[in-house]
């Protein structure tokens, strides 16, 4: 027996509008993902990857049809819904890493949990043991300007998983990393998806990243080709 | 970490930015705070219980024009009256000064003690100086500014009156609103100026504050469609008119704050425009993460309400502590004399810095509000 789909997306487009011009980011395009699964959202610049990832994550709209994350209508969410949920559910993790540079390793950790009902004492715990998962136990009170790209990266990581959400998209989270980093920063996605059955949803240009990957998806020109 | 430390570790990242945005919230705030002293000492005279018994009545063609001595007879019989002196302003310089800030009476001094309702002679005695025609009694400020003594000689040089006088210090009094001024016998004036009729106004006590408005109107209507109509006011209202005699100070000095005001909102939103824009990628980051439009709003506008009350708390503090320790009145020859800031111009000041705290908010929060987080996130850094 399959397993329902943690995401399950049904005829999604986007379109944009850039003065007199439509631009069609997506175009009808339909896809399922399980849970643990590790997709992987692959083509050329422009193709849509980016947009599809941002629909997921609850942070763009779709301009029709139906994204269901865990059963819910992502789509049908008001912006303050949106936002708890995306605090509950997703995890992000950016390409340029997009940690607060006046707080700590261990205070960026924190912030999404700032918005939770968690106690001081549990919050740290759970920074402490986000920090750890990520190799960055002895780092958690050195400020970004104070770390490795990688390792901002990994704080970034952390910071995706301190709320234990059901889902991590990263969108091109080793475009700003050097090769050894790279590979850190993959290792910990991919263990992620295998031993702690989290979705992982990324978008990347790298072929070798993808290889981490349990599926690739290929766009072009708003659509799934592969 | 919490949110306030979170709010806080935000507003301080750029220190010199924050110390400045909030020495130039400080500054326009100690400033205004000065502004409205200033406009409350120049337009708000003095007020005691005993002012409000005192009537001044003065020519009621110009207080320029005397009036002649004889009218005291009829005001001294009109119903609530409990006292009357003739009051002229001598208005000389002392020693070689071109300007002085203190004013010389010419009174009545036996009639003179039934006014004075609440000074107090501090040094030498009453008596001495209702006694002795070439004496005067001094206010203990001017006493203490000279260094002066009981015995010593003023001598001044008139200057409505072509004549100068050399009183000696018999009475030193205090204890009144004003204890500057120096009062000597009218009968001396008159004596040297050789015009024994005439009187610049006359200083009057009703029996009760209940009654001065009828001795207002009995006064006026004495002398209606005499040679010499007058017009009598309260002392409160006396001042007042002097006041307006500097033109619209209070339109200036409100203009001018009205000017401070709208810089200091310029300066702040400039700054806290400034530091939301550099942060827009963050936000957008916190947005992602699952932070509300109002929690983002209230960061901003605790950010700057906290960095406008730091301002005002420098400013309006600094204001007090300056002009409540400074001795302005020795620094101003006079001219300064209470200058008092008072808690209602220490709130004012405070809640227009407050308010520009909010106001300075509220673009960069609409800002906020508007930008979605994929547009965020393509903001450079």
């Amino acid at each position: 027996m399959v397993a329902d789909p943690i995401v399950s997306i049904r005829d999604l487009s986007k379109v944009y509008r850039q003065g007199e011009i439509q631009v069609t980011a997506l175009n009808q395009v339909s896809i399922d993902i399980q849970t643990g699964e590790f997709v992987v959202l692959m083509g050329p610049s422009g193709s849509g990857k980016s947009t599809l990832l941002h629909i997921i994550a609850g942070i763009d709209r779709a301009s029709s049809g139906s994204v269901l994350v865990q059963g819910i209508n992502v789509a049908n969410l008001t912006e303050s819904q949106l936002a708890d949920w995306r605090n509950q559910n997703v995890g992000f993790v950016f390409q340029s890493f997009n940690l607060i540079p006046v707080l700590t390793a261990a205070e960026n950790v924190e912030l999404p949990l700032l918005l939770t009902a968690l106690g001081r004492a549990e919050r740290r715990r759970q920074v402490a043991l986000a920090l750890d998962l990520v190799g960055l136990a002895d780092r958690g009170h050195h400020r970004p300007d104070q770390m490795s790209g990688g390792q901002q990266q990994r704080v970034a990581i952390a910071r995706a998983l301190v709320t234990d959400p059901t889902l991590i998209v990263a969108d091109e989270p080793t475009g700003n990393l050097d090769a050894k980093s790279a590979t850190d920063v993959l290792s910990i996605l991919q263990a992620l998806s295998r031993d702690s059955r989290k979705t992982v949803i990324m978008v990347t240009h790298d072929p070798k990243a993808a290889g981490y990957g349990t599926r690739s998806l290929h766009l072009e020109k708003g659509e799934i080709v592969a | 970490m919490n949110l306030p430390t979170f709010i806080l570790k935000n507003a301080l990242r750029n220190r010199r930015r924050a110390l400045l945005t909030v020495l130039s919230v400080g500054i326009s705030c100690a400033l205004l705070v000065t502004l409205l002293t200033l406009q409350r000492e120049l337009t708000v005279p003095p007020e005691s219980q005993a002012a409000s018994l005192r009537i001044i009545a003065r020519n009621k063609v110009s207080l320029a024009q005397p009036l002649p001595a004889k009218q005291l007879r009829v005001i001294e019989r009109i119903p609530g009256v409990v006292a009357v002196s003739p009051f002229t302003y001598f208005g000389g310089n002392f020693r070689d000064e071109t300007l002085t800030s203190f004013a010389q009476f010419a009174v009545d001094p036996v009639r003179f003690r039934g006014l004075l309702v609440e000074a107090r002679v501090m040094e030498g005695s009453y008596e001495a100086f209702e006694k002795d025609r070439l004496s005067c009694m001094v206010g203990i400020e001017t006493v203490g500014r000279y260094g002066l003594r009981i015995g010593d000689r003023m001598k001044f040089t008139g200057t409505f009156y072509p004549v100068d006088l050399d009183l000696k210090i018999a009475a030193v009094f205090g204890g009144t609103i004003d204890d500057r001024g120096v009062f000597f016998h009218h009968k001396l004036l008159d004596e040297l100026s050789g015009d024994p009729g005439t009187v610049g106004t006359w200083y009057i006590r009703a029996a009760s504050p209940e009654v001065a408005n009828d001795v207002i109107a009995r006064l006026n209507g004495a002398f209606a469609n005499t040679a010499a109509e007058v017009r009598a006011e309260t002392e409160r209202a006396f001042q007042l008119g002097f006041v307006s005699m500097l033109g619209n100070v209070k339109m200036l000095v409100l203009l001018i704050s009205g000017a401070v005001v709208f810089t200091l909102s310029l300066v702040t939103i400039s700054t806290m425009s400034m530091a939301i824009r550099e942060r827009f990628r963050e936000l957008a980051v916190l947005k992602a993460l699952g932070f509300q439009r109002r929690e983002l709003f209230a960061f901003i506008l605790a950010e700057s309400f906290g960095l406008a009350a730091l301002g005002a708390l420098l400013g309006v503090g600094g204001a007090w502590a300056l002009w409540t320790h400074l001795d302005l009145q020795k620094l101003t020859s006079g001219f300064l004399i209470y200058f008092e800031v008072t808690p209602r111009i220490m709130a004012w000041g405070a809640a227009v810095a407050a308010l520009m705290g909010v106001v300075a908010a509220l673009p960069p929060a609409w800002q906020t509000a508007r930008m979605s987080v994929t547009e965020g996130l393509q903001t450079l850094d």
